[in-house]
């Protein structure tokens, strides 16, 4: 996936790119806006994050020269937040409207979102994650063993499918804890300890022992 | 205006006519006139000068009486001189004159009042825009940060620094928008977007938002609401984010907060239930005050006293319920209470 991003801020833009890059996006952040419709028509990108207070040039402008040539989606990134604004932004074609300053995890949400709403849905996540024999069924939210099937709780079901996706190396607890915070689950670290508990106790009951380890302060893994 | 009164004013009148009736008298006597002559002009004369007073103080009575009652009705009184009713006297029209040269200065110098006042808002507005740009900078900067000492597992400090810095800007991003949510809190119909919104999508926001705060302090959330709202989503966003923020300030040893809807007969109820310090009995009904720092806004890290007088201006404009209940050392309930217009509802 492309993403052109379009922001003045150096710093910013610095940053927003390492951020993209690392959530596996390609990233392309020009530094001077002249003819900026142009360069994005040129590169083709799959989304756009244009800012709307640009030197010379309003992003609203920039969109609607856009629209009259492709369809791309375009996010606005906006320090201002008035009703106002955020009208003429969907009413320019933006497809979503986000202000700074933005939480990381959000942006790349709604980065997300967006990419699956315009794309239809491309490449689906893998539903089934398979580790040392157990089975982890993120359609169903279930985990099977040998044949023998048990249902997990929502909180556990996100628990588990970091630990899978992670296998094999300890994920410390703090990163859990953010994790499940990210998926509308806001547990403390004592109630963490209670869910590897509970995990660990409906593992038993289909023959699983000793799948999560425990590292004393630092986290588990699988 | 009482008789008394006039007559008082009148008094050096008085005081001429007596002694020219005096003199008049004298005059008679020694031309050779009768006593009774005398009496008989006298009296004439203090009968005409009676009804001379008597009108003039009833002309006078009704005039101001006027005025009073135009001073009444209007509702800019600085705009009296303009209003005051003719009067063929000069003294009146003189009045007149002067006040309403005093009340060209009064507005004039109300206006530029105003426009200073405009100016200084219109600049706040824009700086707290500007400030926004580097928040978001050092916001993705200690982001990345966070997620560059995670993968290259370097040193636990380095990542805990970063965390502490995003932590402060976050501080730091909540009092800029105080300050921006108070100047525009005059003129909220400037900038409603009055939306059908999730409460539940209202909720996650703000409690991702401060996801690394409530983290870091254990905070455990138990997040139901269901109800869907005709409202601002930005204003109550930022009003529950208000409440949020002082649930973890006055928080208990294990924190746990419940966020739920209650849907009443007048409409939706949300409710922010924690188990932190609570709020003293006799100090509920003023924690909506500006500058309110109770016991425990002294106690606790240093407290403004704006966050829920703000929470309640907002309400106030968006025609929203808010009000506290608590148990002293127990914890404290905040409900947010959104009428629901039948007009809507149809």
């Amino acid at each position: 996936m492309h993403i052109f991003v379009v922001e003045d801020e150096p710093v910013i833009r610095r940053e927003l790119k390492i951020l993209l890059e690392n959530a596996m996006y390609q990233v392309t952040a020009p530094e001077t806006f002249d003819a900026v419709s142009r360069k994005i028509q040129e590169a083709r990108p799959d989304l756009v994050l244009l800012d709307v207070n640009l030197p010379g040039v309003s992003g609203f402008d920039v969109c609607t020269q856009l629209r009259m040539e492709m369809e791309v989606p375009v996010i606005f990134l906006t320090s201002r937040t008035d009703a106002m604004d955020e009208l003429t932004g969907i009413l320019k074609g933006g497809d979503d409207y986000i202000t700074k300053p933005y939480q990381a995890p959000l942006l790349l949400a709604r980065i997300g979102a967006v990419l699956k709403r315009t794309a239809g849905a491309k490449d689906k996540e893998a539903v089934r994650l398979l580790h040392k024999g157990a089975v982890l069924d993120i359609s169903s939210c279930s985990l099977s063993f040998q044949g023998q099937n048990i249902e997990l709780t929502k909180n556990e079901m996100k628990l588990l499918h970091l630990l899978f996706l992670r296998a094999g190396e300890f994920v410390a607890r703090m990163d859990l804890i953010e994790y499940l915070w990210e998926n509308q689950i806001f547990i403390d670290d004592n109630t963490l300890s209670v869910h590897v508990a509970r995990i660990r106790e409906k593992m038993k009951d289909i023959g699983i022992q000793d799948f999560i380890e425990t590292k004393r302060g630092m986290g588990y893994r699988v | 205006m009482t008789v008394r009164s006039f007559l008082k004013d009148r008094c050096l009148l008085l005081i001429l006519h007596g002694v020219c009736m005096c003199l008049l008298a004298v005059f008679l006597r020694l031309t050779g006139y009768g006593t009774a002559n005398i009496g008989l002009v006298l009296i004439f004369w203090a009968l005409i000068l009676a009804a001379w007073m008597g009108t003039a103080y009833i002309q006078r009575r009704s005039y101001f009486r006027e005025a009073e009652q135009i001073l009444e009705r209007i509702d800019k009184r600085y705009l009296l001189g303009e209003l005051l009713p003719d009067s063929f006297r000069l003294e009146d029209k003189l009045y007149r004159e002067m006040i309403c040269r005093s009340n060209k200065s009064v507005i004039e110098r109300i206006r530029r009042v105003e426009e200073e006042q405009k100016e200084y808002k219109e600049y706040i507005e824009s700086w707290v825009h500007e400030v926004k740009a580097p928040i978001t900078g050092i916001a993705l900067v200690c982001e990345n940060g966070r997620r560059k000492a995670d993968t290259e597992r370097t040193a636990v400090d380095v990542r805990e620094a970063f965390g502490t810095v995003s932590l402060e800007n976050q501080r730091l991003e909540n009092y800029v928008d105080m300050v921006l949510y108070y100047a525009r809190s005059e003129e909220v119909y400037k900038d409603y977007l009055i939306q059908e919104t999730k409460l539940w999508e209202v909720v996650y926001e703000v409690l991702e938002k401060n996801r690394l705060l409530m983290i870091q302090n254990q905070v455990r959330v138990e997040a139901a609401a269901e109800e869907l709202v005709y409202t601002d989503r930005k204003w109550i966003a930022f009003i529950l984010n208000q409440m949020l923020l002082n649930s973890v300030k006055y928080r208990s040893e294990q924190p746990v907060f419940y966020i739920y809807t209650e849907r009443g007969k007048n409409g939706v109820v949300l409710v922010l239930e924690d188990n932190g310090a609570g709020i003293r009995q006799e100090e509920i009904p003023r924690i909506f005050e500006k500058g309110f720092t109770g016991s425990n806004g002294r106690s606790h890290e240093r407290s403004t006293g704006m966050g829920l007088y703000l929470c309640r201006k907002l309400c106030g404009r968006l025609g929203i319920g808010i009000r506290a209940e608590s148990e002293y050392g127990k914890g404290t309930k905040m409900f947010l209470e959104f009428p629901i217009s039948n007009y809507i509802s149809r």
